[in-house]
């Protein structure tokens, strides 16, 4: 106690401070920004962790095995030539070209229902229906993913593997392309609908009465004016909802299928992406098959930060520019 | 006139559409549900909450029985438990949480001569004995062929009926539990909160009361909100790389755990806490804090007698809301805490959460969807009753403002 | 009979249970100009979105009288309402140009019909924005954005639209009210020029605009038409106490 009273005393006398309220007002404040900074340092901390296990495959020499050569890291077609543990031949390049092409056509499905979704509940149904909707939205929302996954795998799988059927193809239990895309644009879906929603509620009400009073139908009104005023919005929307396909792990790496080289753009082929690859093979902690992941996890967020940055750049450059 | 009738056909045709597009997601959340409620409520019971994941397997002997059981068959059975008054044994058919058959013991008379049976794995072992719900593998006889749980439950115990001695009884625990997932997701939900609610509180309470607004409170602020864009794999691979290091140097952990799992998560929530509290901590009017201050109260006084009162309901939505996310969070965890599903569960050791239990069982060989959609069931139960919490909150927060 | 395009008989409206218009009676006269002036509360907006029914959009809006359009009641049950929205042009308060090109803004009504045809768009374009005068400062750049425009050159615009459906009536709510003294002046004079060829309702706070450029006056106070005359008589003898004291200002 004694110690704490003389602690206090010396802060107090350091500061220049008038009373013993003025000690504890800035202890407390000490305290609130140190929290402040730990809160703000952790983003910090995932890029240098990462960074720092990530590019070990790159400049070490990985226990004798030699190191990855970052070229055909980023432009190869096999994940792995040669065993675990005793090859370098490590490539990402392929997964790349099927994560990107996985999350766009996820986002071809998820965009346009999505959309029409929130036209409907914002302008269309009526009040308890909206209400309703919304709720249905949310929960949509709040499932996580896990449970899509265990829908993908007991529902879409099936699915897949009889439609491949029809088509004459024997796909791999329905693991597969059309899978992986049907399960992502049902976990953005909720995503794009709700922001769209908020888009499309904010359109004024002036200009749909502006298009009403031309004698335009409340449909046309609807479709042309209203879709077109919250374009911004609707694209902002679609933008979250491929950062969250792109980064989407658990669910996807349960219908994909896994595919060790690629890329496979046909539908019932097997896939793999980044975060998928991530989930691969996680019985070791130490070597090149372990870090390899951090490098995959670079490599994924290098590819959702460029992937947000050119489509800002469309929004913008979409933005001022009349879009019919 | 048939311009406009062409125009009613067009905007027909966009309202089918649009109302197609708005069923779609009621169709899928329904989908969900069905599935997941069909394969997943033939299971649910308390069984399931307490019973251990992993069967244990005993092997009992018996040597020199002398006298029999002779309890009558007990009235509070069915038909379909086969009794045996010499053993004092019931028995009857099931399918466990495979879809598999066996059999289950219903019921053991207080003198059944089974309660003489040893651990033929280990003598030492006195507190050995067949319990009511144990799966009866086998009974292996001196003399004859071995009785199987797949003859079904009227074979054995006639078999067994009909002899006065055996050589070994094969039966396990019931097993295919998730006590062990549930007691996680308990301790993580609990670590999680403890390290994530006060750092993100403090947090927010200082970015809205004293911070001022320049550049360098805002490079924080983004700094923050960074953190939400994020995919919850990258987290995972953090706490792989700076969490579970951590604890393995300073706890008797050796490998990853649940406090690293907790720790992990809590960074996954800062953002949310830090903005939930502040939106709540933006609400409560200025005239409060001058009020306060007027009053000689200092500014640390003011914000937790004055300001953090009225933003309590938003701190508990936002616990809510975590809760939940906790509970669902799959990615992170099975870098973070490991994919391993336990029984004795510590906070230094690897298991799982409800959540990456079910990614343990969809990606055994064969997949476990029963199980899996059970957990899933449990799962949706607590996120919807979570959801609707938080919804009844806000409103009846926004009633009293 | 034969000049009036709009007759209101006996109009009353109401907000739920709450009466805004109380038994009006009204002509409007073709190729005039015609002022719906009073203090704010006082209907005359509510009556002006009578005329193309944009009361419709208001759930708890019930109408009981008659509107005539040339003899039609635009309340009768299987009156297109669409079709009135055609030949009734209105042009709001605040300029709500639509997030297009400007091309795009002023063809939109036209489209809406089923107007497809590319030369017949860019005449309809051409003539509309001549018309509301504002063809110099924007014929070089039509595939601009409509909101890159000033808020007196958005106005225009929106009259400009307004007329490209070649309505008979153009209904106007404050149409200055958002603008600057400059911009005001144009639309004025925009004004006069187009009563050439349609009958303008208008709708002002500014009784100097009322008296600039209208020909019929019609005062509306607590949800009554106190007064309706020629816009000279009412501004120099007025026939009722209320007129005369709000147009010298004692009141509103």
């Amino acid at each position: 106690m004694d110690f704490i009273k003389k602690q206090f005393k010396k802060i107090k006398d350091l500061f220049h401070f008038n009373s013993k309220k003025e000690v504890v007002d800035f202890i407390i404040k000490l305290f609130f920004l140190i929290s402040t900074i730990v809160s703000a340092s952790f983003i910090v901390i995932i890029i240098v962790f990462i960074t720092r296990e990530g590019i070990k495959p790159f400049v070490t020499d990985n226990g004798g095995i030699g190191s990855v050569n970052l070229v055909r890291f980023l432009t190869g077609t096999t994940w792995l030539e040669g065993t675990a543990f005793k090859s370098n031949l490590y490539s990402v390049g392929f997964i790349i070209i099927n994560t990107l092409y996985i999350s766009l056509l996820s986002l071809l499905i998820a965009m346009p229902i999505g959309v029409l979704t929130a036209l409907f509940i914002a302008k269309i149904a009526p009040k308890r229906l909206s209400e309703i909707l919304r709720t249905v939205i949310e929960l949509l929302a709040a499932i996580p993913s896990i449970v899509y996954g265990l829908f993908g795998s007991g529902i879409i799988l099936v699915f897949v593997y009889n439609l491949a059927k029809g088509f004459g193809v024997q796909s791999p239990g329905g693991n597969s392309v059309l899978a992986t895309v049907l399960v992502l644009a049902l976990m953005i879906l909720p995503t794009i609908t709700a922001l769209s929603e908020v888009a499309i509620r904010s359109v004024e009400k002036d200009i749909e009465h502006g298009s009403l009073a031309l004698g335009a139908t409340k449909t046309q009104t609807n479709f042309k004016v209203v879709l077109t005023s919250a374009k911004s919005g609707i694209f902002s929307a679609s933008i979250l909802g491929i950062g969250r396909a792109l980064g989407e792990a658990t669910a996807v790496s349960l219908v994909a299928g896994n595919a060790r080289s690629g890329p496979t753009l046909g539908f019932f082929q097997t896939t793999s992406t980044l975060t998928s690859t991530m989930l691969q093979g996680l019985k070791e902690t130490i070597g090149i098959d372990y870090d390899i992941r951090f490098s995959v996890g670079i490599v994924l967020m290098v590819v959702i930060l460029l992937t947000n940055a050119s489509l800002n750049f469309v929004k913008r450059r979409i933005g001022n520019v009349h879009v019919k | 006139m048939s311009m406009s009738s062409k125009r009613k056909r067009i905007d027909n045709l966009l309202q089918i559409i649009t109302y197609g597009a708005a069923s779609v997601a009621v169709v899928i959340l329904s989908l969900i549900v069905v599935f997941v409620f069909k394969n997943g409520s033939g299971l649910i019971n308390l069984d399931l909450i307490t019973n251990d994941y992993h069967a244990q397997y005993y092997n009992g002997g018996i040597e020199n029985v002398t006298s029999f059981s002779n309890t009558p068959k007990p009235d509070d059975l069915s038909e379909d438990d086969y009794y045996s008054l010499k053993w004092g044994i019931a028995l009857t058919d099931d399918i466990d949480r495979e879809g598999k058959p066996i059999i289950i013991v219903s019921y053991i008379a207080e003198d059944s001569p089974l309660y003489q049976m040893y651990d033929k794995n280990n003598l030492d072992n006195d507190s050995f004995a067949i319990e009511v719900e144990n799966i009866v593998q086998s009974i292996k006889f001196y003399e004859k062929d071995s009785t199987l749980s797949i003859y079904g439950a009227q074979h054995m115990i006639n078999e067994l009926d009909a002899e006065s001695e055996f050589r070994e009884m094969v039966f396990t625990s019931l097993g295919g539990g998730i006590r062990g997932s549930l007691i996680t997701t308990l301790y993580t939900i609990g670590l999680t909160l403890l390290f994530a609610l006060p750092v993100g509180i403090f947090t927010a309470i200082y970015l809205n009361e004293f911070a001022k607004k320049n550049r360098l409170t805002n490079i924080i602020r983004s700094m923050i909100e960074m953190l939400t864009g994020v995919p919850s794999i990258i987290f995972g691979l953090m706490g792989l790389a700076v969490f579970v290091p951590l604890t393995v140097r300073y706890t008797p952990a050796d490998s990853a755990n649940i406090l690293s799992g907790s720790l992990t998560l809590a960074v996954i929530l800062l953002p949310v806490i830090i903005r939930s509290t502040e939106e709540s901590l933006k609400v409560v009017p200025d005239d409060f804090r001058f009020a306060s201050l007027a009053l000689g109260a200092n500014s640390t006084q003011t914000t937790f007698k004055v300001v953090v009162p009225s933003a309590l309901p938003g701190i508990m939505t936002a616990t809510l809301l975590a809760i939940g996310r906790i509970i669902g969070e799959s990615a992170a965890l099975i870098f973070a805490i490991g994919t391993a599903i336990k029984d004795d569960i510590s906070i230094f050791g690897k298991s799982t959460t409800l959540a990456v239990h079910i990614w343990s069982l969809l990606t055994d060989e064969p997949a476990n969807i029963e199980l899996a959609s059970t957990i899933s069931l449990i799962i949706l139960m607590i996120v919807l009753i979570l959801n609707i919490s938080v919804k009844l909150l806000s409103r009846s927060y926004l009633k009293r403002v | 009979m034969i000049n009036n395009v709009f007759t209101i008989k006996n109009l009353n409206l109401f907000y739920g249970k709450y009466q805004a218009l109380h038994s009006i009676n009204l002509d409007i006269e073709r190729n005039k100009v015609t002022a719906l002036i009073g203090p704010s509360g006082c209907g005359k907006s509510t009556f002006l979105r009578c005329l193309n029914r944009m009361n419709d959009l208001i759930d708890s809006c019930q109408i009981d009288g008659e509107v005539l359009y040339h003899n039609d009641n635009v309340y009768n049950k299987n009156f297109d309402v669409i079709s009135l929205r055609t030949k009734v042009g209105m042009v709001f308060q605040k300029p709500n140009p639509f997030p297009m090109a400007i091309y795009d803004n002023i063809a939109y009504g036209p489209r809406c019909q089923g107007v497809k045809d590319k030369t017949e768009l860019n005449k309809i374009v051409e003539k509309s924005l001549k018309n509301a005068a504002l063809w110099e400062e924007v014929k070089d750049r039509l595939k601009d954005s409509a909101m890159s425009l000033s808020g007196g050159q958005q106005q225009r615009l929106c009259i400009a639209r307004a007329i490209a459906m070649e309505p008979e009536v153009i209904l106007m709510d404050e149409p200055t009210s958002a603008l600057d003294p400059i911009a005001t002046m144009k639309i004025e004079e925009l004004i006069n020029d187009l009563k050439q060829n349609y009958a303008i309702v208008i709708v002002t706070h500014s009784m100097q605009q009322a008296a600039r450029i209208s020909d019929n006056t019609a005062f509306f106070h607590l949800g009554e038409l106190v007064e309706y005359d020629k816009t000279d008589i009412i501004f120099t003898t007025p026939k009722k106490v209320k007129t005369e004291e709000y147009i010298t200002g004692r009141f509103g």
